[in-house]
């Protein structure tokens, strides 16, 4: 089995602290290009993510953000944070639509801190919110973390 | 209706090798500009191997890899028009870079028909892809969870 043991990490385990916020991140906000660009990067090739006829008729007021997009940001901070390949697990649910200029702001927080067969883990909740503080997705996460003193 | 004959129910296998492109890509759409995910030289002096996975990469997999997943949903039932996605969920089993080829398996491992107070009905879906790399490690499980709506509803 490979070990996670000597990958990168943004943070040692010492230093986290249950309670602690994570650094949010406040994207800029959300354009028409950059969901015909998420649309090619992902394969997501949905049109009421891209063609504002198809959002217009089905009624979502415009087009709308991918969900996955979201939680991409979501993933950013946390990538920020302690790094991607700390991560053992990241799930989210989707609360609600983002659409066009929609400022999307990710937070955190650590709610566990525990130690199994040697190893260093942290958990955390995490959100994110637009600039009227409506629910766009609100999820969980695991990483595995190094220790400073070996 | 969702038969709950399909739990269990495997698609067939696929698999893609990920190309740093589109790892750059994938960061490049998201907005997220660390270096590691763009720059050879940058992931290599941070300690990768290669250019390292944004966390929600594996959607790549999934519509990429797997340009049939539509089309096999439909094929067990599900409209795909009324899907919403509701949950999505991944495990992270052993390190992946650029350069991995993955194979992945999608079995659909949950399904329940809920019907609303308004008389209404909505399907609840679950599907799990276990992905394996070349040297046949297992890597990565994403789950989805995806709502289908009788009413007039449509995807996020």
């Amino acid at each position: 089995m490979t070990t996670h043991a000597n990958i990168p990490a943004g943070r040692y385990f010492e230093d986290v602290e249950v309670g602690e916020e994570i650094p949010q991140l406040v994207k800029s906000p959300v354009k028409h290009q950059q969901l015909v660009r998420y649309a090619g990067a992902s394969g997501d090739f949905n049109p009421l993510h891209t063609d504002p006829k198809v959002g217009e008729a089905i009624g979502t007021g415009g087009i709308i953000a991918h969900g996955m997009l979201i939680m991409g940001f979501v993933g950013q901070m946390l990538s920020d944070y302690v790094g991607p390949a700390s991560l053992r697990k990241f799930g989210v649910r989707f609360k609600g639509m983002t659409h066009l200029d929609d400022v999307i702001t990710c937070t955190g927080t650590i709610t566990e801190k525990y130690e199994t067969d040697g190893q260093g883990y942290i958990a955390g909740k995490v959100q994110a919110k637009d600039q009227n503080g409506d629910l766009k997705v609100a999820g969980t996460f695991t990483a595995m973390l190094p220790y400073r003193n070996v | 209706m969702f038969d709950k004959d399909k739990i269990g129910h495997s698609f067939p296998a696929f698999s893609l090798t990920i190309e740093r492109t589109k790892i750059h890509e994938l960061a490049l759409a998201i907005g997220d500009e660390n270096p590691i995910y763009h720059d050879l030289a940058a992931a290599r002096s941070a300690g990768y191997t290669d250019l390292p996975l944004p966390p929600t990469t594996p959607t790549i997999f999934t519509f990429w890899g797997n340009t049939q997943i539509w089309e096999q949903l439909t094929s067990v039932g599900i409209n795909v028009m009324r899907v919403l996605h509701g949950e999505e969920e991944y495990e992270y089993v052993a390190p992946i870079a650029a350069n991995d080829t993955l194979t992945g398996i999608t079995t659909i491992v949950d399904g329940k028909s809920r019907r609303g107070k308004d008389g209404s009905s909505m399907d609840i879906l679950t599907t799990e892809t276990r992905y394996t790399n070349q040297h046949d490690q297992h890597v990565l499980s994403a789950r989805t969870m995806f709502i289908v709506r009788e009413a007039a509803a449509q995807g996020v």
